[in-house]
């Protein structure tokens, strides 16, 4: 027979967890009490004893896997995190005990039903274990796991086994605690078959699981935009980084804009014909209306386009565009052939102060965007006014 | 001119894809051709009505890009097709679209302004959570810095085509 060494192992190492070592202490009681009936049993004492040391390598694992993990997350996250470790076992005993332990199936569906992980999927899950473990049994992969390395992990794994034989009643008191090790779901007074996804010291109410899939959600979405956005790896917190994405957005925005001038103001000039020759490297073929010698074709065009409407439209976004971006590409050189065209635009330097401003609130409707300062403040401030 | 950062970008490690993540979606090169194509028949269309129609032009063929599998594009287009007005309908749509799996949409403890603002600049957002609004954003931006690449591009082939034909006239003439 077994005894329940490591729950010794427990009391030893228990400087920790000295809240529970009365709890060890009786439920120590409590599992020789379990194993001694079932040693009577003739068939079932070497599977009861087997079980039990598959119960307690079965602890070692999730304590293992548990203290390695700190909270692990999603179902899939936690499947997959728990994947890297040679042996992922639910938590859950071999069926070969339940002869020993009588009305065993209700026990472990009521622990499955609260089981920790209590999200959507569990009782499915834990169901769908349940199938799973006549396939179990004292499988070899459980025997290294004993002889875990740390004590420390001894000590979990203690606290695991016993906390296997915690009441029912006492899943309370476990889900309370914030401790270091496992929480695990008990069942009844005979030793459970239970079904543990592993959580550490968390609390398992449906709302708090809930609550955490969806902080979890929120921030890997907020890792995939700090990798996108440059400049926010490096900072931590997520009201910088937001703040940093939202510059970075009302930036590119305003890029947009003034690329956008700046195409409205070469367009009428260009025909795009001769633009193919320019972008046939980028954009591949584009239809070409003149043929190749598209750039003659212009200065033809040029006496059409010299409507003073042409040239007060040209010029216009083109002094806006010099006024407020000096860093943008090549102001200087565009001011200088417009100059070079002899329109009257001494006439129209009044006008670019009139239509700027008449610019920006009619664009203001399409996306909020204009008024924005670099200042997050005042962005912020109008957005709460808007 | 349009960098190609194709390189660079696919040596970037994506996420367990069940979707093109942004990132490389966005910064393929052949999705900066077809928004490069895209924007000339829309440049071609505007018939030089000013710098709001040539953003507005833009806009729609980066949404049209988008293949409308983001919710900002499909908020784009349909802005654009219907009226002001009609901007009613455009949220039953968004109401009808999102119900797929959308929460609660939650103020966020942290950052609840920001969250606000982000759900403003990105265009169909409004009632979004905090999760989608996330995602789009991260979608958005991508398709922005394409956007803003590819007409940086255009605009110095242009100036750069302008003033070659200034020289020739100032030749010619």
């Amino acid at each position: 027979m077994e005894p329940p060494r490591s729950s010794g192992v427990g009391i030893d190492n228990s400087g920790e967890y000295s809240p529970e070592i009365a709890e060890t202490l009786r439920f120590e009681e409590e599992i020789q009490s379990l194993i001694h009936p079932s040693s009577f049993d003739g068939s079932a004492a070497p599977t009861g004893g087997g079980s039990f040391t598959a119960l307690l390598g079965l602890p070692a694992n999730q304590a293992v896997e548990l203290l390695h993990d700190s909270g692990a997350r999603e179902p899939l996250a936690s499947r997959i995190r728990v994947g890297e470790h040679p042996v992922h076992r639910p938590f859950h005993l071999p069926l070969d005990c339940s002869s020993a332990f009588p009305s065993n199936a209700t026990l472990v569906d009521r622990a499955a039903r609260f089981s920790v992980f209590a999200a959507e999927g569990s009782p499915a899950s834990s169901s769908g274990r349940l199938k799973a473990e006549p396939q179990d049994s004292d499988s070899p992969p459980l025997d290294p796991i004993p002889t875990g390395p740390a004590k420390r992990k001894d000590t979990g794994r203690s606290k695991c086994d016993v906390r296997l034989s915690l009441s029912f009643k006492s899943q309370a008191k476990v889900t309370a605690k914030k401790s270091k090790n496992a929480e695990e779901n008990t069942d009844g007074d005979k030793l459970p078959y239970v079904h543990v996804r592993a959580r550490r010291g968390q609390a398992t109410d449906n709302h708090s699981l809930a609550e955490r899939a969806r902080r979890e959600k929120i921030n890997a979405r907020m890792k995939l935009l700090q990798e996108l956005v440059p400049g926010c790896s490096k900072i931590t917190g997520t009201a910088l980084v937001l703040d940093e994405i939202i510059n970075h957005v009302q930036t590119l925005q305003r890029q947009v804009e003034f690329l956008s001038m700046r195409l409205a103001a070469v367009n009428p000039r260009i025909d795009f014909s001769s633009l193919d020759s320019y972008l046939s490297a980028e954009c591949g073929p584009v239809t070409v209306r003149n043929g190749p010698g598209g750039v003659v074709v212009d200065p033809s065009l040029w006496p059409t386009d010299a409507t003073a409407e042409a040239t007060r439209r040209l010029l216009v976004p083109q002094f806006w565009h010099i006024d407020l971006v000096p860093p943008q590409l090549q102001p200087q050189q565009s001011l200088t052939t417009w100059e070079r065209d002899g329109a009257a635009h001494s006439q129209l330097l009044p006008n670019p102060t009139t239509s700027l401003f008449l610019y920006d609130p009619a664009n203001s409707g399409d996306t909020n965007v204009p008024h924005r300062t670099a200042k997050l403040k005042t962005a912020e401030d109008r957005a709460l006014n808007l | 001119m349009i960098a190609s950062s194709s390189s660079a970008c696919r040596s970037k490690t994506e996420e367990a894809g069940r979707k093109a993540q942004p990132p490389t979606k966005w910064r393929a090169t052949a999705q900066q051709r077809v928004y490069g194509r895209r924007l000339l028949d829309a440049l071609r269309a505007t018939a030089g009505g000013g710098a709001r129609a040539v953003k507005a032009a833009a806009d729609s063929a980066l949404a049209l890009t988008a293949r409308g599998q983001s919710r900002w594009s499909r908020a784009i287009l349909l802005g654009r097709r219907r009226n002001r007005n009609r901007r009613n309908l455009l949220q039953i749509k968004d109401k009808i679209r999102s119900d797929r799996g959308r929460t609660r949409p939650a103020s966020a403890p942290r950052g609840t302004d920001r969250l606000r603002v982000l759900r403003r600049l990105v265009p169909g957002c409004r009632k979004l959570s905090a999760a989608s609004v996330l995602e789009e954003a991260a979608d958005y931006v991508a398709a922005l810095e394409m956007q803003v690449k590819a007409m940086r591009a255009l605009a110095d082939a242009f100036s750069g085509a302008a003033r070659a034909a200034a020289t020739e006239a100032q030749r010619g003439a």
